[in-house]
């Protein structure tokens, strides 16, 4: 484990440099000043001699970029072209924002593909299965704009259930602190909490269905497969020649072995839903990450721009980085083919 | 698993338990608006601005002027000047200004004295005395430059603690109209001193103080701009707590969130789906609103400097079916720069009726057979011209019938200010919104030479004659002149044509039925001062 550990974390800290050296000479990519295109601080702004000289601006490329190392990790991203706000505390509340919808949406996702994978799979080739299967053939197909335009004209506008933008009804007056909703109303004073709570899960209830849908569908035809063929492997006849009820066999015996290889696929589920989120808060005007990349391209904000690349690139490294050593972890089996030993 | 399952369980059970609220709304709910406003503010001052998205969002709630215009009663009436005189032979204004009027109390300033005669000097010193502290914090003064109100004041003299005199260089008719704008607010001079000790000058613009209606809580960008109610309000104030400003730029979402209860009023709904608003809940109201839409000549280029290009050109135009497609007929043909709702406007009938053939034959004597212009067409929405690319588009292929080639311009909305000004362009469609009732305000700030200079004058036209009826029109008080020299100047636009007016537009809102006293004034921005909501209980008694 120590060895597949080591070489796991050795390839993410390869991949995160590159990250930083490319994010870095995106400084210079831009059109500008790198120094003014890092820091957000213009050159006939009074700190800029400060900046430029705390960021190496006068110094060999390689110095200024382990100037801009040690600010990455500082948390001094600098701050926005178009507003002056610093970028990281922006950053964060935007990441959080982004959060709570991807990991809502994961969790609806798991606990409803999973079953229905399952589900199918052991009615296979029956009726039922097929209604499922094919239900998750047009939910995976369908494009997240589009499915995000219907369910608005149905649900919000002709049955007028929930709200279609941000997070909550500004009345409440819940300031953003983590910038997870959810979160700041629970730290919020607010005298009317338990109202202002069912508001924003209102507000919250059609995103996180939408972004869940896809993965959600991904994730049925990936366990059907996967318990499918489990079910045609020779311990399972085994365990039903024993006299196990069917149950038995699909808890105790194909469903562990069909996650092994349906988890492993999560971290491809991961990096769609994060491309999915960018359309969904553009069109619900979630104040996460993904609108915040728009916004920031629209105004040349580039501070903004390599953060919000940074912060995708990143994410996605780190949850590939978490179930790859989970998975290794859980099932001895994956490490060992890896080294080919026994 | 189970134990899983169980979670999920509850979950839904939660989900859907959320989405039923049938209960009347909660406090927050039922005392505040949120108005969804069409994009940020550019600071919190309307001095330094002419943009209606700042003015709507700032001039009426924040802040109060010396006086005010009352449309329907076609009058000044006292604001914080509870009165005032002119003397000198109206080279001299008396204010006296009113006791007790308070400033926001926040938790950024606490003010320790009401309104004085201090606080009128320094608010308008801000943009007239250039030796003034304040006046290079923010930068310019559009307004004040292009009416010339910066030239035309003397000084302001504080006479006691309540009373101060404006002093004018000679005596303006439309003096006393530029003064009851959005734009001649009344700052606090104790903050901009406390600020001033503090080394902090420029927050003064972005944490406002005002005497006004509600008082600043907070901002965030691209999301909203809260206030609440100013609570010791000299005069009487809203019936909600707080106003909130929901930025969404999107006319679309805009009316979804309307109809969808998230906004309780918006401005600029899309003219086509107007009929689609037809929901009982909902109500839009209109207003005959002093605006104009225009294509300026730049008459500083080849050929637009003869006249007769521009008359030829003008002939070409079927304004007919632009109001038609572009406005849906909520509008009316202009026949002259100004609207035909003021006192001053010259009623000939159609001037410039469509007519290609006449263009053709003008065009020829002008010695022009084969022109190539460009249009440069405003990329943004306007309550006097909702699509100006439309536009253009339709007015391309009428050129097109007298052999003009035409090409349409676009930039983003700053960089073609910024352009415009600096004379790029053949042509351009862009329009006016009058600030006050006078109509000199449609004559000074677009089409006199003193304009050209401040980029306000979009056919760089610089005439003295006409510059001339319009000083010899401000320097009278007889309305009966006034009007005559007016329409003099009507007609010598009209022969000289350096812009084509298109459409006066009305102006449109709409809001939930549950909202009163949201005023849309003729002049200026949207007005929240008597803003009330009315709650389920008041419709049961």
């Amino acid at each position: 484990m120590t060895r597949y550990l080591i070489g796991r974390l050795t390839v993410f800290i390869i991949a995160v440099f590159l990250l930083t050296v490319f994010s870095f000479s995106l400084n210079y990519f831009f059109p500008g000043d790198p120094i003014t295109n890092m820091s957000g601080v213009r050159s006939f702004q009074s700190n800029y001699p400060l900046v430029m000289e705390m960021r190496a601006g006068n110094e060999n490329i390689a110095t200024q970029y382990l100037h801009y190392l040690r600010h990455l990790f500082a948390g001094n991203w600098g701050q926005s072209l178009s507003n002056g706000t610093p970028v990281f505390a922006d950053g964060f509340q935007h990441f959080m924002a982004s959060m709570e919808l991807i990991i809502l949406a994961l969790l609806v996702a798991v606990t409803l593909g999973l079953p229905l994978g399952v589900f199918a799979a052991s009615r296979f080739r029956q009726r039922s299965d097929k209604a499922v299967i094919s239900l998750a053939m047009i939910g995976y197909s369908v494009p997240v704009f589009w499915l995000a335009q219907l369910m608005i004209l149905l649900f919000a506008i002709k049955l007028g259930w929930f709200p279609i933008t941000g997070q909550i009804n500004p009345l409440y007056g819940v300031e953003p602190q983590t910038g997870s909703i959810l979160v700041d109303v629970f730290l919020s004073n607010s005298e009317y909490k338990a109202a202002a709570f069912q508001d924003a899960i209102n507000h919250i209830v059609l995103p996180v269905l939408i972004l869940a849908i896809m993965p959600m569908m991904l994730l049925l035809r990936l366990m059907r497969n996967a318990t499918q063929e489990m079910l045609q492997k020779p311990f399972v006849k085994a365990a039903r020649a024993r006299g196990l009820n069917e149950w038995r066999v699909l808890v105790k015996h194909a469903i562990p072995n069909a996650l092994q290889s349906v988890l492993h696929q999560t971290t491809l589920l991961f990096s769609l839903m994060l491309t999915n989120s960018i359309v969904v808060e553009s069109i619900f005007n979630w104040p996460g990450m993904g609108n915040w990349l728009i916004r920031s391209i629209f105004e040349r904000d580039y501070p903004i721009i390599q953060s919000a690349v940074l912060m995708f690139a990143f994410v996605i490294l780190f949850f590939n980085l978490l179930v790859e050593l989970y998975h290794g972890w859980r099932f001895p089996i994956v490490r060992h083919e890896q080294y080919a030993t026994r | 698993m189970i134990k899983a399952y169980a979670t999920v369980a509850a979950i839904s059970a939660f989900l859907i338990s959320g989405c039923q609220s049938e209960e009347p709304s909660p406090a927050p709910l039922a005392n505040g608006i949120i108005y969804c406003s069409e994009g940020n503010p550019d600071t919190f001052n309307p001095q330094l601005v002419t943009s209606g998205t700042t003015v709507d969002a700032t001039a009426a709630q924040l802040y109060d002027r010396l006086i005010d215009y009352d449309a329907n009663q076609q009058k000044f009436v006292p604001a914080l000047a509870k009165r005032w005189e002119t003397l000198d032979n109206g080279t001299r204004y008396r204010f006296h200004l009113r006791e007790g009027v308070q400033f926001h109390h926040t938790d950024y300033f606490q003010p320790t004295r009401e309104l004085t005669a201090e606080d009128v000097q320094f608010s308008f010193n801000r943009w007239l005395d250039d030796t003034s502290l304040y006046h290079t914090v923010g930068g310019s003064y559009p307004f004040f430059s292009a009416t010339g109100l910066d030239q035309l004041i003397n000084k302001v003299v504080k006479i006691d603690k309540m009373t101060v005199d404006i002093v004018l260089n000679n005596a303006d008719s439309s003096f006393l109209a530029n003064l009851a704008t959005d734009f001649a607010i009344i700052l606090s001079a104790e903050y901009a001193q406390q600020l001033l000790v503090v080394d902090r000058p420029a927050q003064i613009d972005i944490l406002p103080i005002g005497t006004g209606p509600y008082r600043f809580e907070s901002y965030r960008k691209d999301v909203l701009i809260r206030y609440s109610r100013h609570p010791d309000y000299w005069r009487e104030g809203p019936g909600i707590e707080h106003l909130v400003y929901s930025i969404t730029p999107n006319a679309n979402k805009r009316m979804l969130k309307l109809v969808t209860g998230e906004c309780d009023i918006i401005p600029y709904p899309l003219v086509s789906e107007l009929k689609a608003l037809n929901r009982k809940e909902l109500q839009v109201t209109n207003e005959v609103s002093p605006n104009v839409s225009f294509w300026a000549f730049n008459t500083e280029k080849e050929p637009f400097n003869d006249p007769l290009v521009r008359q030829a050109l003008s002939h070409a135009i079927n304004r007919e079916a632009i109001i038609q497609t572009i406005y849906y007929g909520n509008a009316e043909l202009a026949q002259s720069i100004l609207p035909p709702t003021s006192w001053a406007y010259d009623d000939r009938g159609i001037q410039y009726r469509y007519n290609p053939e006449k263009a053709k034959r003008l065009l020829q004597e002008a010695g022009h057979a084969n022109l190539n212009i460009n249009i440069w067409a405003m990329p943004v929405q306007r309550v006097y011209n909702p699509n100006a690319r439309r536009m253009a588009e339709l007015m391309q292929s009428d050129l097109a019938q007298i052999g003009v080639s035409a090409r349409i311009v676009s930039y983003e909305w700053n960089t073609f200010r910024r352009r415009l000004s600096r004379g790029e362009h053949d042509t351009v469609l862009i329009g006016w919104y009058a600030d006050n009732a006078d109509p000199d305000n449609f004559f000074r700030p677009l089409l006199s030479c003193a304009a050209v200079a401040t980029g306000g004058n979009r056919a760089n036209w610089c005439h003295p004659g006409f510059d001339q009826l319009l000083y010899s029109a401000i320097a009278t008080t007889n309305a009966e002149e006034r009007k005559a020299l007016y329409q003099s100047a009507q007609h010598l636009l009209n022969q000289q044509q350096p812009l084509l007016p298109i459409a006066h537009s009305k102006r449109f809102q709409a809001q939930q039925k549950d909202i009163t006293g949201v005023e849309l004034p003729p002049y200026g921005g949207i007005n929240f001062r008597l803003a009330t909501k009315q709650t389920a209980e008041d419709d049961s008694q």
